[in-house]
């Protein structure tokens, strides 16, 4: 049995994040890390086709990557200092190394944070967040990120470059923030998260309705994050509405490959087993917020996914619940999407109109690019009997989006509510 | 993807050494913090075991003793990977503890694709 190429790169992955946080911690570089984690791939697929995978495939990468920023630091007279630093690291490494073990947990954890932290940085645009987070801490490769975010591999590799620069000028520090800080920056933290899993889940453009692997990444960046940060509520929330969301993906299309919504969806695909993580992390949640922790918006919108996920038939779902669920959360996190989703709640809980009024008081000209307030207009007036009105809803709902999947079914929707008024 | 994993094991050799024990621990927690681990445990082999079969058209439920097999079952893990290789390097990398920590030990882990729950689409 031969190591192949595909084994080596699943090994340096499995290990890459933490490859990479601690080159960032020994070089202070973004960017040299980067460079030093690769070469130690390709160091890897040179040498262990032909001697095998070693033992400890993360020892060997970082005694590797670290050999080699010595070399470049001894190189740089400027530098001298660091290089004696690394050679003390180098040594310690090799004696960890010796021991069969590469470095221990917590000690590696914390720079993995570290790096998640500074991933996410405020001199960083969001979109640049997103795409240094997988491409540092998910070890996703830059065609990966630009085919999930559907841009040009040139484009996404000009960003990552930008964002590196950006870190590099503004001095970031690979430190944990402190406190008051920190609570914002772990809010940055969380919204990349869940931008990535957004992406993923209702993708803004293209040929499909959503896309599995962008979802993936994130549902594995959340569980990280809860997972290295047991005490925060929101973390757990987040994990638990992702998990949640990603419980349904497999029922939102159809055999065919056609958008399923969630009212049509058949729940006997639903995956138990994220569903019961996702609610495991809810109440893991649920239990800091009653120890006097905090709890935003991720917290309410991981509750309302719950209330879906235990009604066994749609009909069954508690929309009065859903309905208090969205009124909280409008009043925390107002804004034209949630009171979308309030109008479809209230519209189910209580009757179309009571959902048509909260949707007419949505400031005209909200969203201009979304199809979500004609789309869910055209529901409620589905619902209220006006079917040719609901017809001219969706199809204005159909112009809006870029999305494939989601212009045929709203084209379809138009069509059965005309249909059904003849 | 979802994968689930089987420690495979020649029966009756013994308790495992505390370290490997202690860095099966480290293993599984590592998996936890990259958000890969799903679910797992080890499995009991005599205790609390139980077999419902079908034979001749007749149920019977048989709870032992029973018979040994040349490997047996000890332990299940569900990990959810990008792909195949990286599934096949997770299973690697147990066995390799099993290398390093208890050298003697004897077995296998086999990982296997679980069909459909993640499957978007039901495909």
């Amino acid at each position: 049995m031969t190591t192949t190429a595909a084994a080596v790169t699943a090994a340096w992955r499995a290990e890459s994040a933490r490859l990479v946080a601690a080159l960032v911690r020994l070089t202070g570089d973004v960017g040299m890390a980067e460079d030093l984690a690769q070469d130690a791939l390709v160091a890897a697929l040179e040498q262990w086709p032909r001697d095998g995978i070693p033992a400890s495939p993360g020892g060997w990468l970082m005694t590797t990557a670290r050999r080699r920023a010595i070399d470049i630091f001894r190189r740089n007279e400027l530098a001298r200092r660091h290089g004696s630093a690394l050679a003390d690291e180098l040594e310690r490494t090799r004696q960890e190394a010796v021991m069969g073990d590469g470095v221990t947990v917590d000690h590696v954890e914390d720079d993995v944070l570290r790096l998640i932290f500074l991933c996410c940085h405020p001199a960083l645009s969001p979109e640049s967040r997103a795409a240094l987070t997988l491409r540092l801490v998910a070890g996703l490769s830059t065609a990966e990120i630009a085919r999930g975010f559907m841009v040009g591999e040139a484009t996404m590799a000009q960003r990552l470059t930008r964002a590196k620069r950006t870190l590099a000028r503004e001095r970031a520090e690979l430190e944990l923030p402190e406190l008051a800080d920190r609570i914002e920056r772990l809010d940055d933290v969380l919204l990349v998260v869940y931008l990535i899993f957004n992406e993923g889940h209702t993708a803004t453009s293209g040929g499909d309705w959503f896309r599995p692997d962008l979802c993936h990444e994130a549902t594995r960046l959340a569980r990280m994050v809860a997972a290295m940060l047991p005490g925060e509520p929101d973390a757990h929330a987040l994990q638990a509405l992702i998990e949640l969301h990603a419980a349904r993906l497999p029922a939102r299309i159809d055999r065919e490959g056609r958008p399923v919504l969630l009212h049509d969806q058949d729940r006997g695909r639903w995956d138990q087993l994220l569903t019961r993580r996702g609610l495991a992390a809810l109440a893991r949640a649920e239990e800091l917020a009653r120890s006097g922790r905090p709890v935003g918006s991720y917290y309410l919108q991981a509750s309302i996914a719950a209330v879906h996920m235990r009604a066994r038939k749609a009909e069954d779902t508690d929309w009065t619940r859903i309905a208090r669920l969205y009124d909280v959360l409008a009043a925390t996190a107002p804004g034209p999407v949630i009171e979308a989703n309030r109008a479809v709640a209230h519209g189910r809980a209580r009757s179309p109109e009571a959902g048509l009024s909260i949707l007419d008081a949505i400031p005209p000209g909200a969203l201009p690019d979304s199809p979500l307030i004609p789309a869910v207009r055209g529901d409620l007036l589905l619902r209220d009997g006006q079917r040719t009105e609901a017809a001219a809803a969706f199809n204005e709902a159909a112009d809006r989006t870029t999305n494939d999947a989601e212009r045929d079914l709203l084209h379809r929707r138009a069509a059965e509510a005309l249909s059904a008024a003849e | 993807m979802r994968y689930m994993g089987f420690v495979k094991m020649v029966p009756n050799q013994g308790e495992p050494p505390q370290a490997l024990i202690e860095a099966m621990d480290k293993h599984v927690q590592k998996n936890i913090a990259d958000g890969v681990f799903v679910d797992g445990g080890g499995l009991y082999s005599e205790t609390f075991r139980a077999e419902i079969r079908l034979r001749g058209g007749e149920v019977t439920t048989f709870d032992g003793p029973f018979a040994e097999g040349k490997e047996e079952v000890g332990g299940y893990s569900v990990l959810e990977f990008r792909n195949h290789d990286e599934a096949v390097e997770g299973a690697r990398q147990m066995v390799e503890l099993h290398r390093q920590y208890w050298p003697e030990w004897e077995g296998s882990v086999e990982v296997r694709r679980i069909a459909g729950p993640d499957e978007v689409g039901g495909q």
